[in-house]
């Protein structure tokens, strides 16, 4: 079987030039842009500007859907992509057993939280209830719930790249039998954090964006989203579902270069090309249209158009970009680029650049004025975000055979490099066969140390956070304990001139990353080698909230520039790429609690495919006033505790951790790679459960399920020695999490207790890091399990040693992740 | 026009949080961006966020911008033509 037995079943879309993909399509034949001034919300500034927004009535044709707007757009589109897969609505259709969701999204919730952030200022006081919805990972779960996909679920924010990353993800998910069938794809809403953001980079263009014009002056903000079912060829036959064209090519970089700015020679957005076209086994002359990422700016185009000549040549093949038909959606272009390439092949029609008017010399190129027929065998997508985060896919049509045709009498001009150097990769591939991989780096900044050796010392000595401290709150009570971080500033390494421009959230994250990654180990490999799969929970909330306190006090006179970009959620991701040139694959899962393990398996899938040498993986958050008064309302946490023990054998709210934050980086290799193994990791696995309030758990099933991954990564249940939960000292995740161990005992045949590692790292999203870390420790010896256990399993715990801990995560949100760590 | 230069200096220095720079160490007329500062596009955006809020001058080009931050002189010529003028 070659690498094109993955395919395209179904598209959804819904933007501001059509609320389906017909329509958009129409809109495309007939040349009419979406774009208009802004209607959604009240804008002094921007009020007047053309943007690309969704003029239906989302609450009425959502109706019962409760999310944001950005969920309820993702929730529109998918329900379109299920119906045409015929995965709904459908007569006598099987559902493939392990569906899974993967949405990128980088404003998620936004909208409602500006609300809340506005009325607060105003000294209102206004509901909790739209910051239920403000995290990007909403979507992701909406529609798993709502669709029935159990398996993988996860969100990734790679700003406007996001939905194309989410899209490759979900292929490499399929590739590697981690999932049979993934729908993907990406949402944004409009908001002001956005408008006023690219204003204050003087980055809009108040008259519409004019893509490869030479009067471009700069983007028009969209909202939308796409999405795509993604499955394999032999599921897609078997179950009689359309084959609408397949998914050939897939390949991303990181430019290294800038926080916002792309680089100017286009290095990355050649190298995410190279990789997709080698990955679909074709060389330049083969594609027959470049979907571009064209947002408008001057300086984006004219990057794109040089990468794209260093790939092509002089001859490019037709470009579009959709832009000024549906303006700048964020993490939904990439998306809408792939459903419109996919209809493309389908009608074999070129789609038109709108907006083109007069021919730029620099450029040297006219883009598609007209929409016209043209043959059409494979296209290339690109996606390009802050962070010079890269993304392209490769699109064939649904009877092309995936091997490259004969050349069409021109050859490539120097500097295109010959893609059928790199052979396509297997597939598909064995999972057990892969793993392990060996961790040769460690990094931590955390309550309990900031260096791995400080924190194993307190964990063996016993010793619990020492920094916790009263932080003030915006609402009543007045205050609210917490284990805080302190102490990281210098070791990230960077002089104050750097140091000014970033953040706390961005600084733990590159102190981590300098531990994790020794100066030998970055001399072992090349620069293009080496991925970045940092995860965030919440991003960071600092930034973000005082850029909105400062947009709404000063009624959006003099939006802050460095709060915008520092606020975008893989700003902590690009900031370690820029510092140590890593220019692999640069990925930031954002699903609350499984952003470590989703971080953790797009790094080692990069290694295990070979695309990288070194992985650098982990995950980092932060302290924000805004979390813990919306925690405390909902129960996460009580704001007066004392750190203390979960998994108590009656949960006691008054012991439980408090809210804490940090960052933990790991460096990843194959066994061949560089660097020395510190312990080894034998797989990783992912699916939902029922999730919600009550956390509907069962835990003969989850145990089932571990025992399945296990068993998948060639162990068995009873090789298990512990079981590393999330417990927090909350009743419903606790009782779960000693049910599961209770569950995987009986299957195991002997006793598997079970650890808990909050205690020493606090309450927060990335705590699974530093459960990871406890794994490490645990297999390496210098983590006595006593440490991390409850009094009754003491005896247990006392002489056991410890060579296989099961890292378990279980999210209230109803996603859930294992990884096994070894000696 | 020498006491909006002293102005001018010590609010870049602050916008930017440049802990160890004094306003002795700008020069008027070197360039402010590209130079011995360190300072770069974001910096500029920053100092636009900064022109609106203390002298209410609102820059929507860049290329307005690429004009104004020549130099420090540059900027204070610019605040002092494009500046709300009292009543």
């Amino acid at each position: 079987m070659s690498l094109s037995s993955l395919v395209i079943t179904g598209t959804g879309v819904i933007c501001a030039a059509g609320g389906n993909g017909l329509e958009l399509w129409e809109a495309l034949r007939t040349g009419r842009s979406g774009l208009a001034p802004l209607s959604l919300f009240s804008s002094a500034r921007y009020g007047s500007h053309l943007v690309g927004q969704v003029r239906l009535d989302l609450d009425r044709l959502a109706w019962g859907v409760r999310g944001s707007r950005s969920d309820k757009l993702a929730w529109l589109a998918a329900r379109e992509a299920l119906c045409q897969a015929r995965l709904i609505l459908g007569t006598g259709v099987s559902r493939p057993r392990r569906s899974g969701v993967l949405i990128g999204s980088t404003v998620g919730g936004m909208l409602g939280t500006e609300e809340f952030v506005r009325r607060f200022l105003r000294g209102q006081r206004p509901g909790f209830g739209p910051l239920r919805f403000h995290e990007c990972a909403g979507a992701a779960e909406l529609c798993a719930r709502s669709f029935g996909a159990t398996g993988p679920c996860a969100t990734v924010s790679t700003a406007c790249s996001a939905g194309a990353m989410a899209l490759l993800t979900a292929a490499e998910l399929v590739r590697t039998g981690e999932a049979d069938l993934m729908l993907a794809g990406g949402t944004d809403s409009l908001c002001r954090l956005t408008l006023n953001g690219f204003g204050s980079l003087l980055l809009l263009d108040p008259k519409g964006c004019k893509p490869f014009d030479a009067r471009r002056a700069g983007i028009s903000l969209g909202e939308g989203a796409a999405m795509l079912v993604v499955e394999s060829e032999a599921a897609a036959r078997a179950r009689g579902a359309p084959v609408l064209a397949r998914l050939t090519g897939w390949g991303a970089s990181c430019d290294a270069w800038h926080p916002t700015a792309p680089h100017p020679e286009g290095r990355g957005a050649h190298e995410a090309m190279r990789k997709a076209l080698a990955c679909a086994g074709l060389e330049a002359p083969d594609i027959d249209f470049a979907c571009a990422h064209g947002t408008g700016t001057p300086e984006n185009d004219l990057m794109e158009t040089k990468a794209l000549r260093r790939l092509f040549g002089q001859r490019l093949p037709p470009v579009a970009s959709l832009k000024r038909c549906v303006g700048h959606t964020l993490a939904a272009s990439g998306p809408i680029n792939a459903v419109v390439c996919v209809q493309a092949l389908l009608e074999q029609h070129l789609p038109p650049n709108l907006g083109f008017e007069e021919l730029d010399p620099t450029l040297a190129f006219g883009p598609v004025l007209q929409f016209r027929p043209h043959p059409l065998a494979h296209v290339l997508s690109n996606s390009f975000g802050f962070g010079g985060n890269n993304v392209a896919l490769v699109f064939s049509k649904a009877e092309a055979e995936g091997r490259p045709r004969p050349s069409r009498g021109f050859t490539l001009l120097s500097g295109a490099e010959p893609a059928a150097a790199h052979a396509p990769r297997p597939w598909p591939v064995a999972p057990s066969r892969r793993f392990p991989l060996a961790v040769v780096g460690a990094g931590v900044v955390s309550p309990s140390g900031n260096t791995v050796a400080e924190v194993f010392l307190a964990l063996a000595r016993g010793c619990l956070p020492t920094s916790v401290f009263k932080m003030p709150l915006p609402w009543p009570p007045a205050e609210a304990r917490v284990c805080a971080c302190a102490g990281f500033e210098a070791g990230s390494g960077l002089d104050a001139g750097k140091r000014r421009k970033l953040n706390r959230l961005q600084q733990m994250a590159l102190a981590a990353a300098r531990q994790s990654l020794p100066a030998h180990l970055l001399r072992a490999v090349l620069p293009e080698r080496v991925c970045v799969a940092l995860g965030t929970g919440l991003g960071a909330l600092n930034d973000t909230a005082a850029f909105l306190e400062n947009m709404v006090l000063k009624e959006e006179r003099a939006p802050r520039p460095l709060l915008f970009t520092n606020s975008v959620h893989n700003s902590l991701a690009s900031q370690v790429a820029i510092e140590f040139d890593l220019r692999g694959l640069n990925s930031t899962p954002v699903h609350r609690e499984i952003c470590f393990e989703a971080a953790f398996w797009q790094g080692a899938n990069e290694l295990l495919n070979l695309e990288a040498d070194l992985a650098l993986v982990g995950a980092a958050d932060e302290l924000s006033p805004y979390v813990l008064a919306a925690g405390r309302r909902w129960g996460w946490w009580d704001a007066g505790t004392a750190p203390g023990r979960p998994l108590a054998p009656a949960p006691d709210t008054r012991r439980q951790p408090p809210p804490g934050e940090g960052s933990a980086v790991f460096a990843l290799a194959r066994p061949d790679g560089p660097g020395t193994p510190l312990a080894w990791v034998s797989g990783v696995g992912f699916g939902r459960f029922g999730g919600g309030p009550g956390l509907r758990l069962d835990p003969g099933a989850e145990a089932a399920w571990i025992q399945e991954v296990l068993e998948r990564h060639g162990h068995r249940a009873a090789d298990v020695d512990f079981l590393l939960s999330g417990a927090g000292g909350r009743a419903p995740l606790d009782q779960a999490c000693l049910g599961v161990a209770e569950a995987l005992s009986r299957l195991a045949g002997r006793p598997i207790p079970c650890l808990a590692y909050k205690p020493w790292c606090g309450e927060h999203y990335s705590a699974p890091a530093f459960g990871f870390l406890t794994a490490l420790g645990l297999v390496r010896g210098e983590i006595p399990p006593a440490a991390c256990a409850r009094p009754s399993d003491q005896p247990l715990v006392a002489d056991r040693g410890c060579r296989l801990v099961a890292l378990c995560t279980f999210s209230p949100g109803g996603t859930k992740a294992i990884c096994c760590v070894c000696a | 026009m020498q006491a909006l230069i002293d102005e001018l200096k010590s609010r870049i220095i602050t916008t930017l949080g440049l802990e160890r720079v004094q306003p002795a160490d700008i020069q008027a007329e070197a360039p402010l961006f590209g130079g011995g500062l360190g300072l770069d596009s974001i910096d500029a955006l920053e100092l636009v966020a900064m022109l609106d809020q203390e002298y209410g001058i609102v820059i929507e080009e860049r290329t307005v911008a690429d004009q104004a931050f020549a130099s420090v002189r540059a900027l204070a010529e610019f605040v002092a033509t494009h500046r709300p003028k009292c009543p």
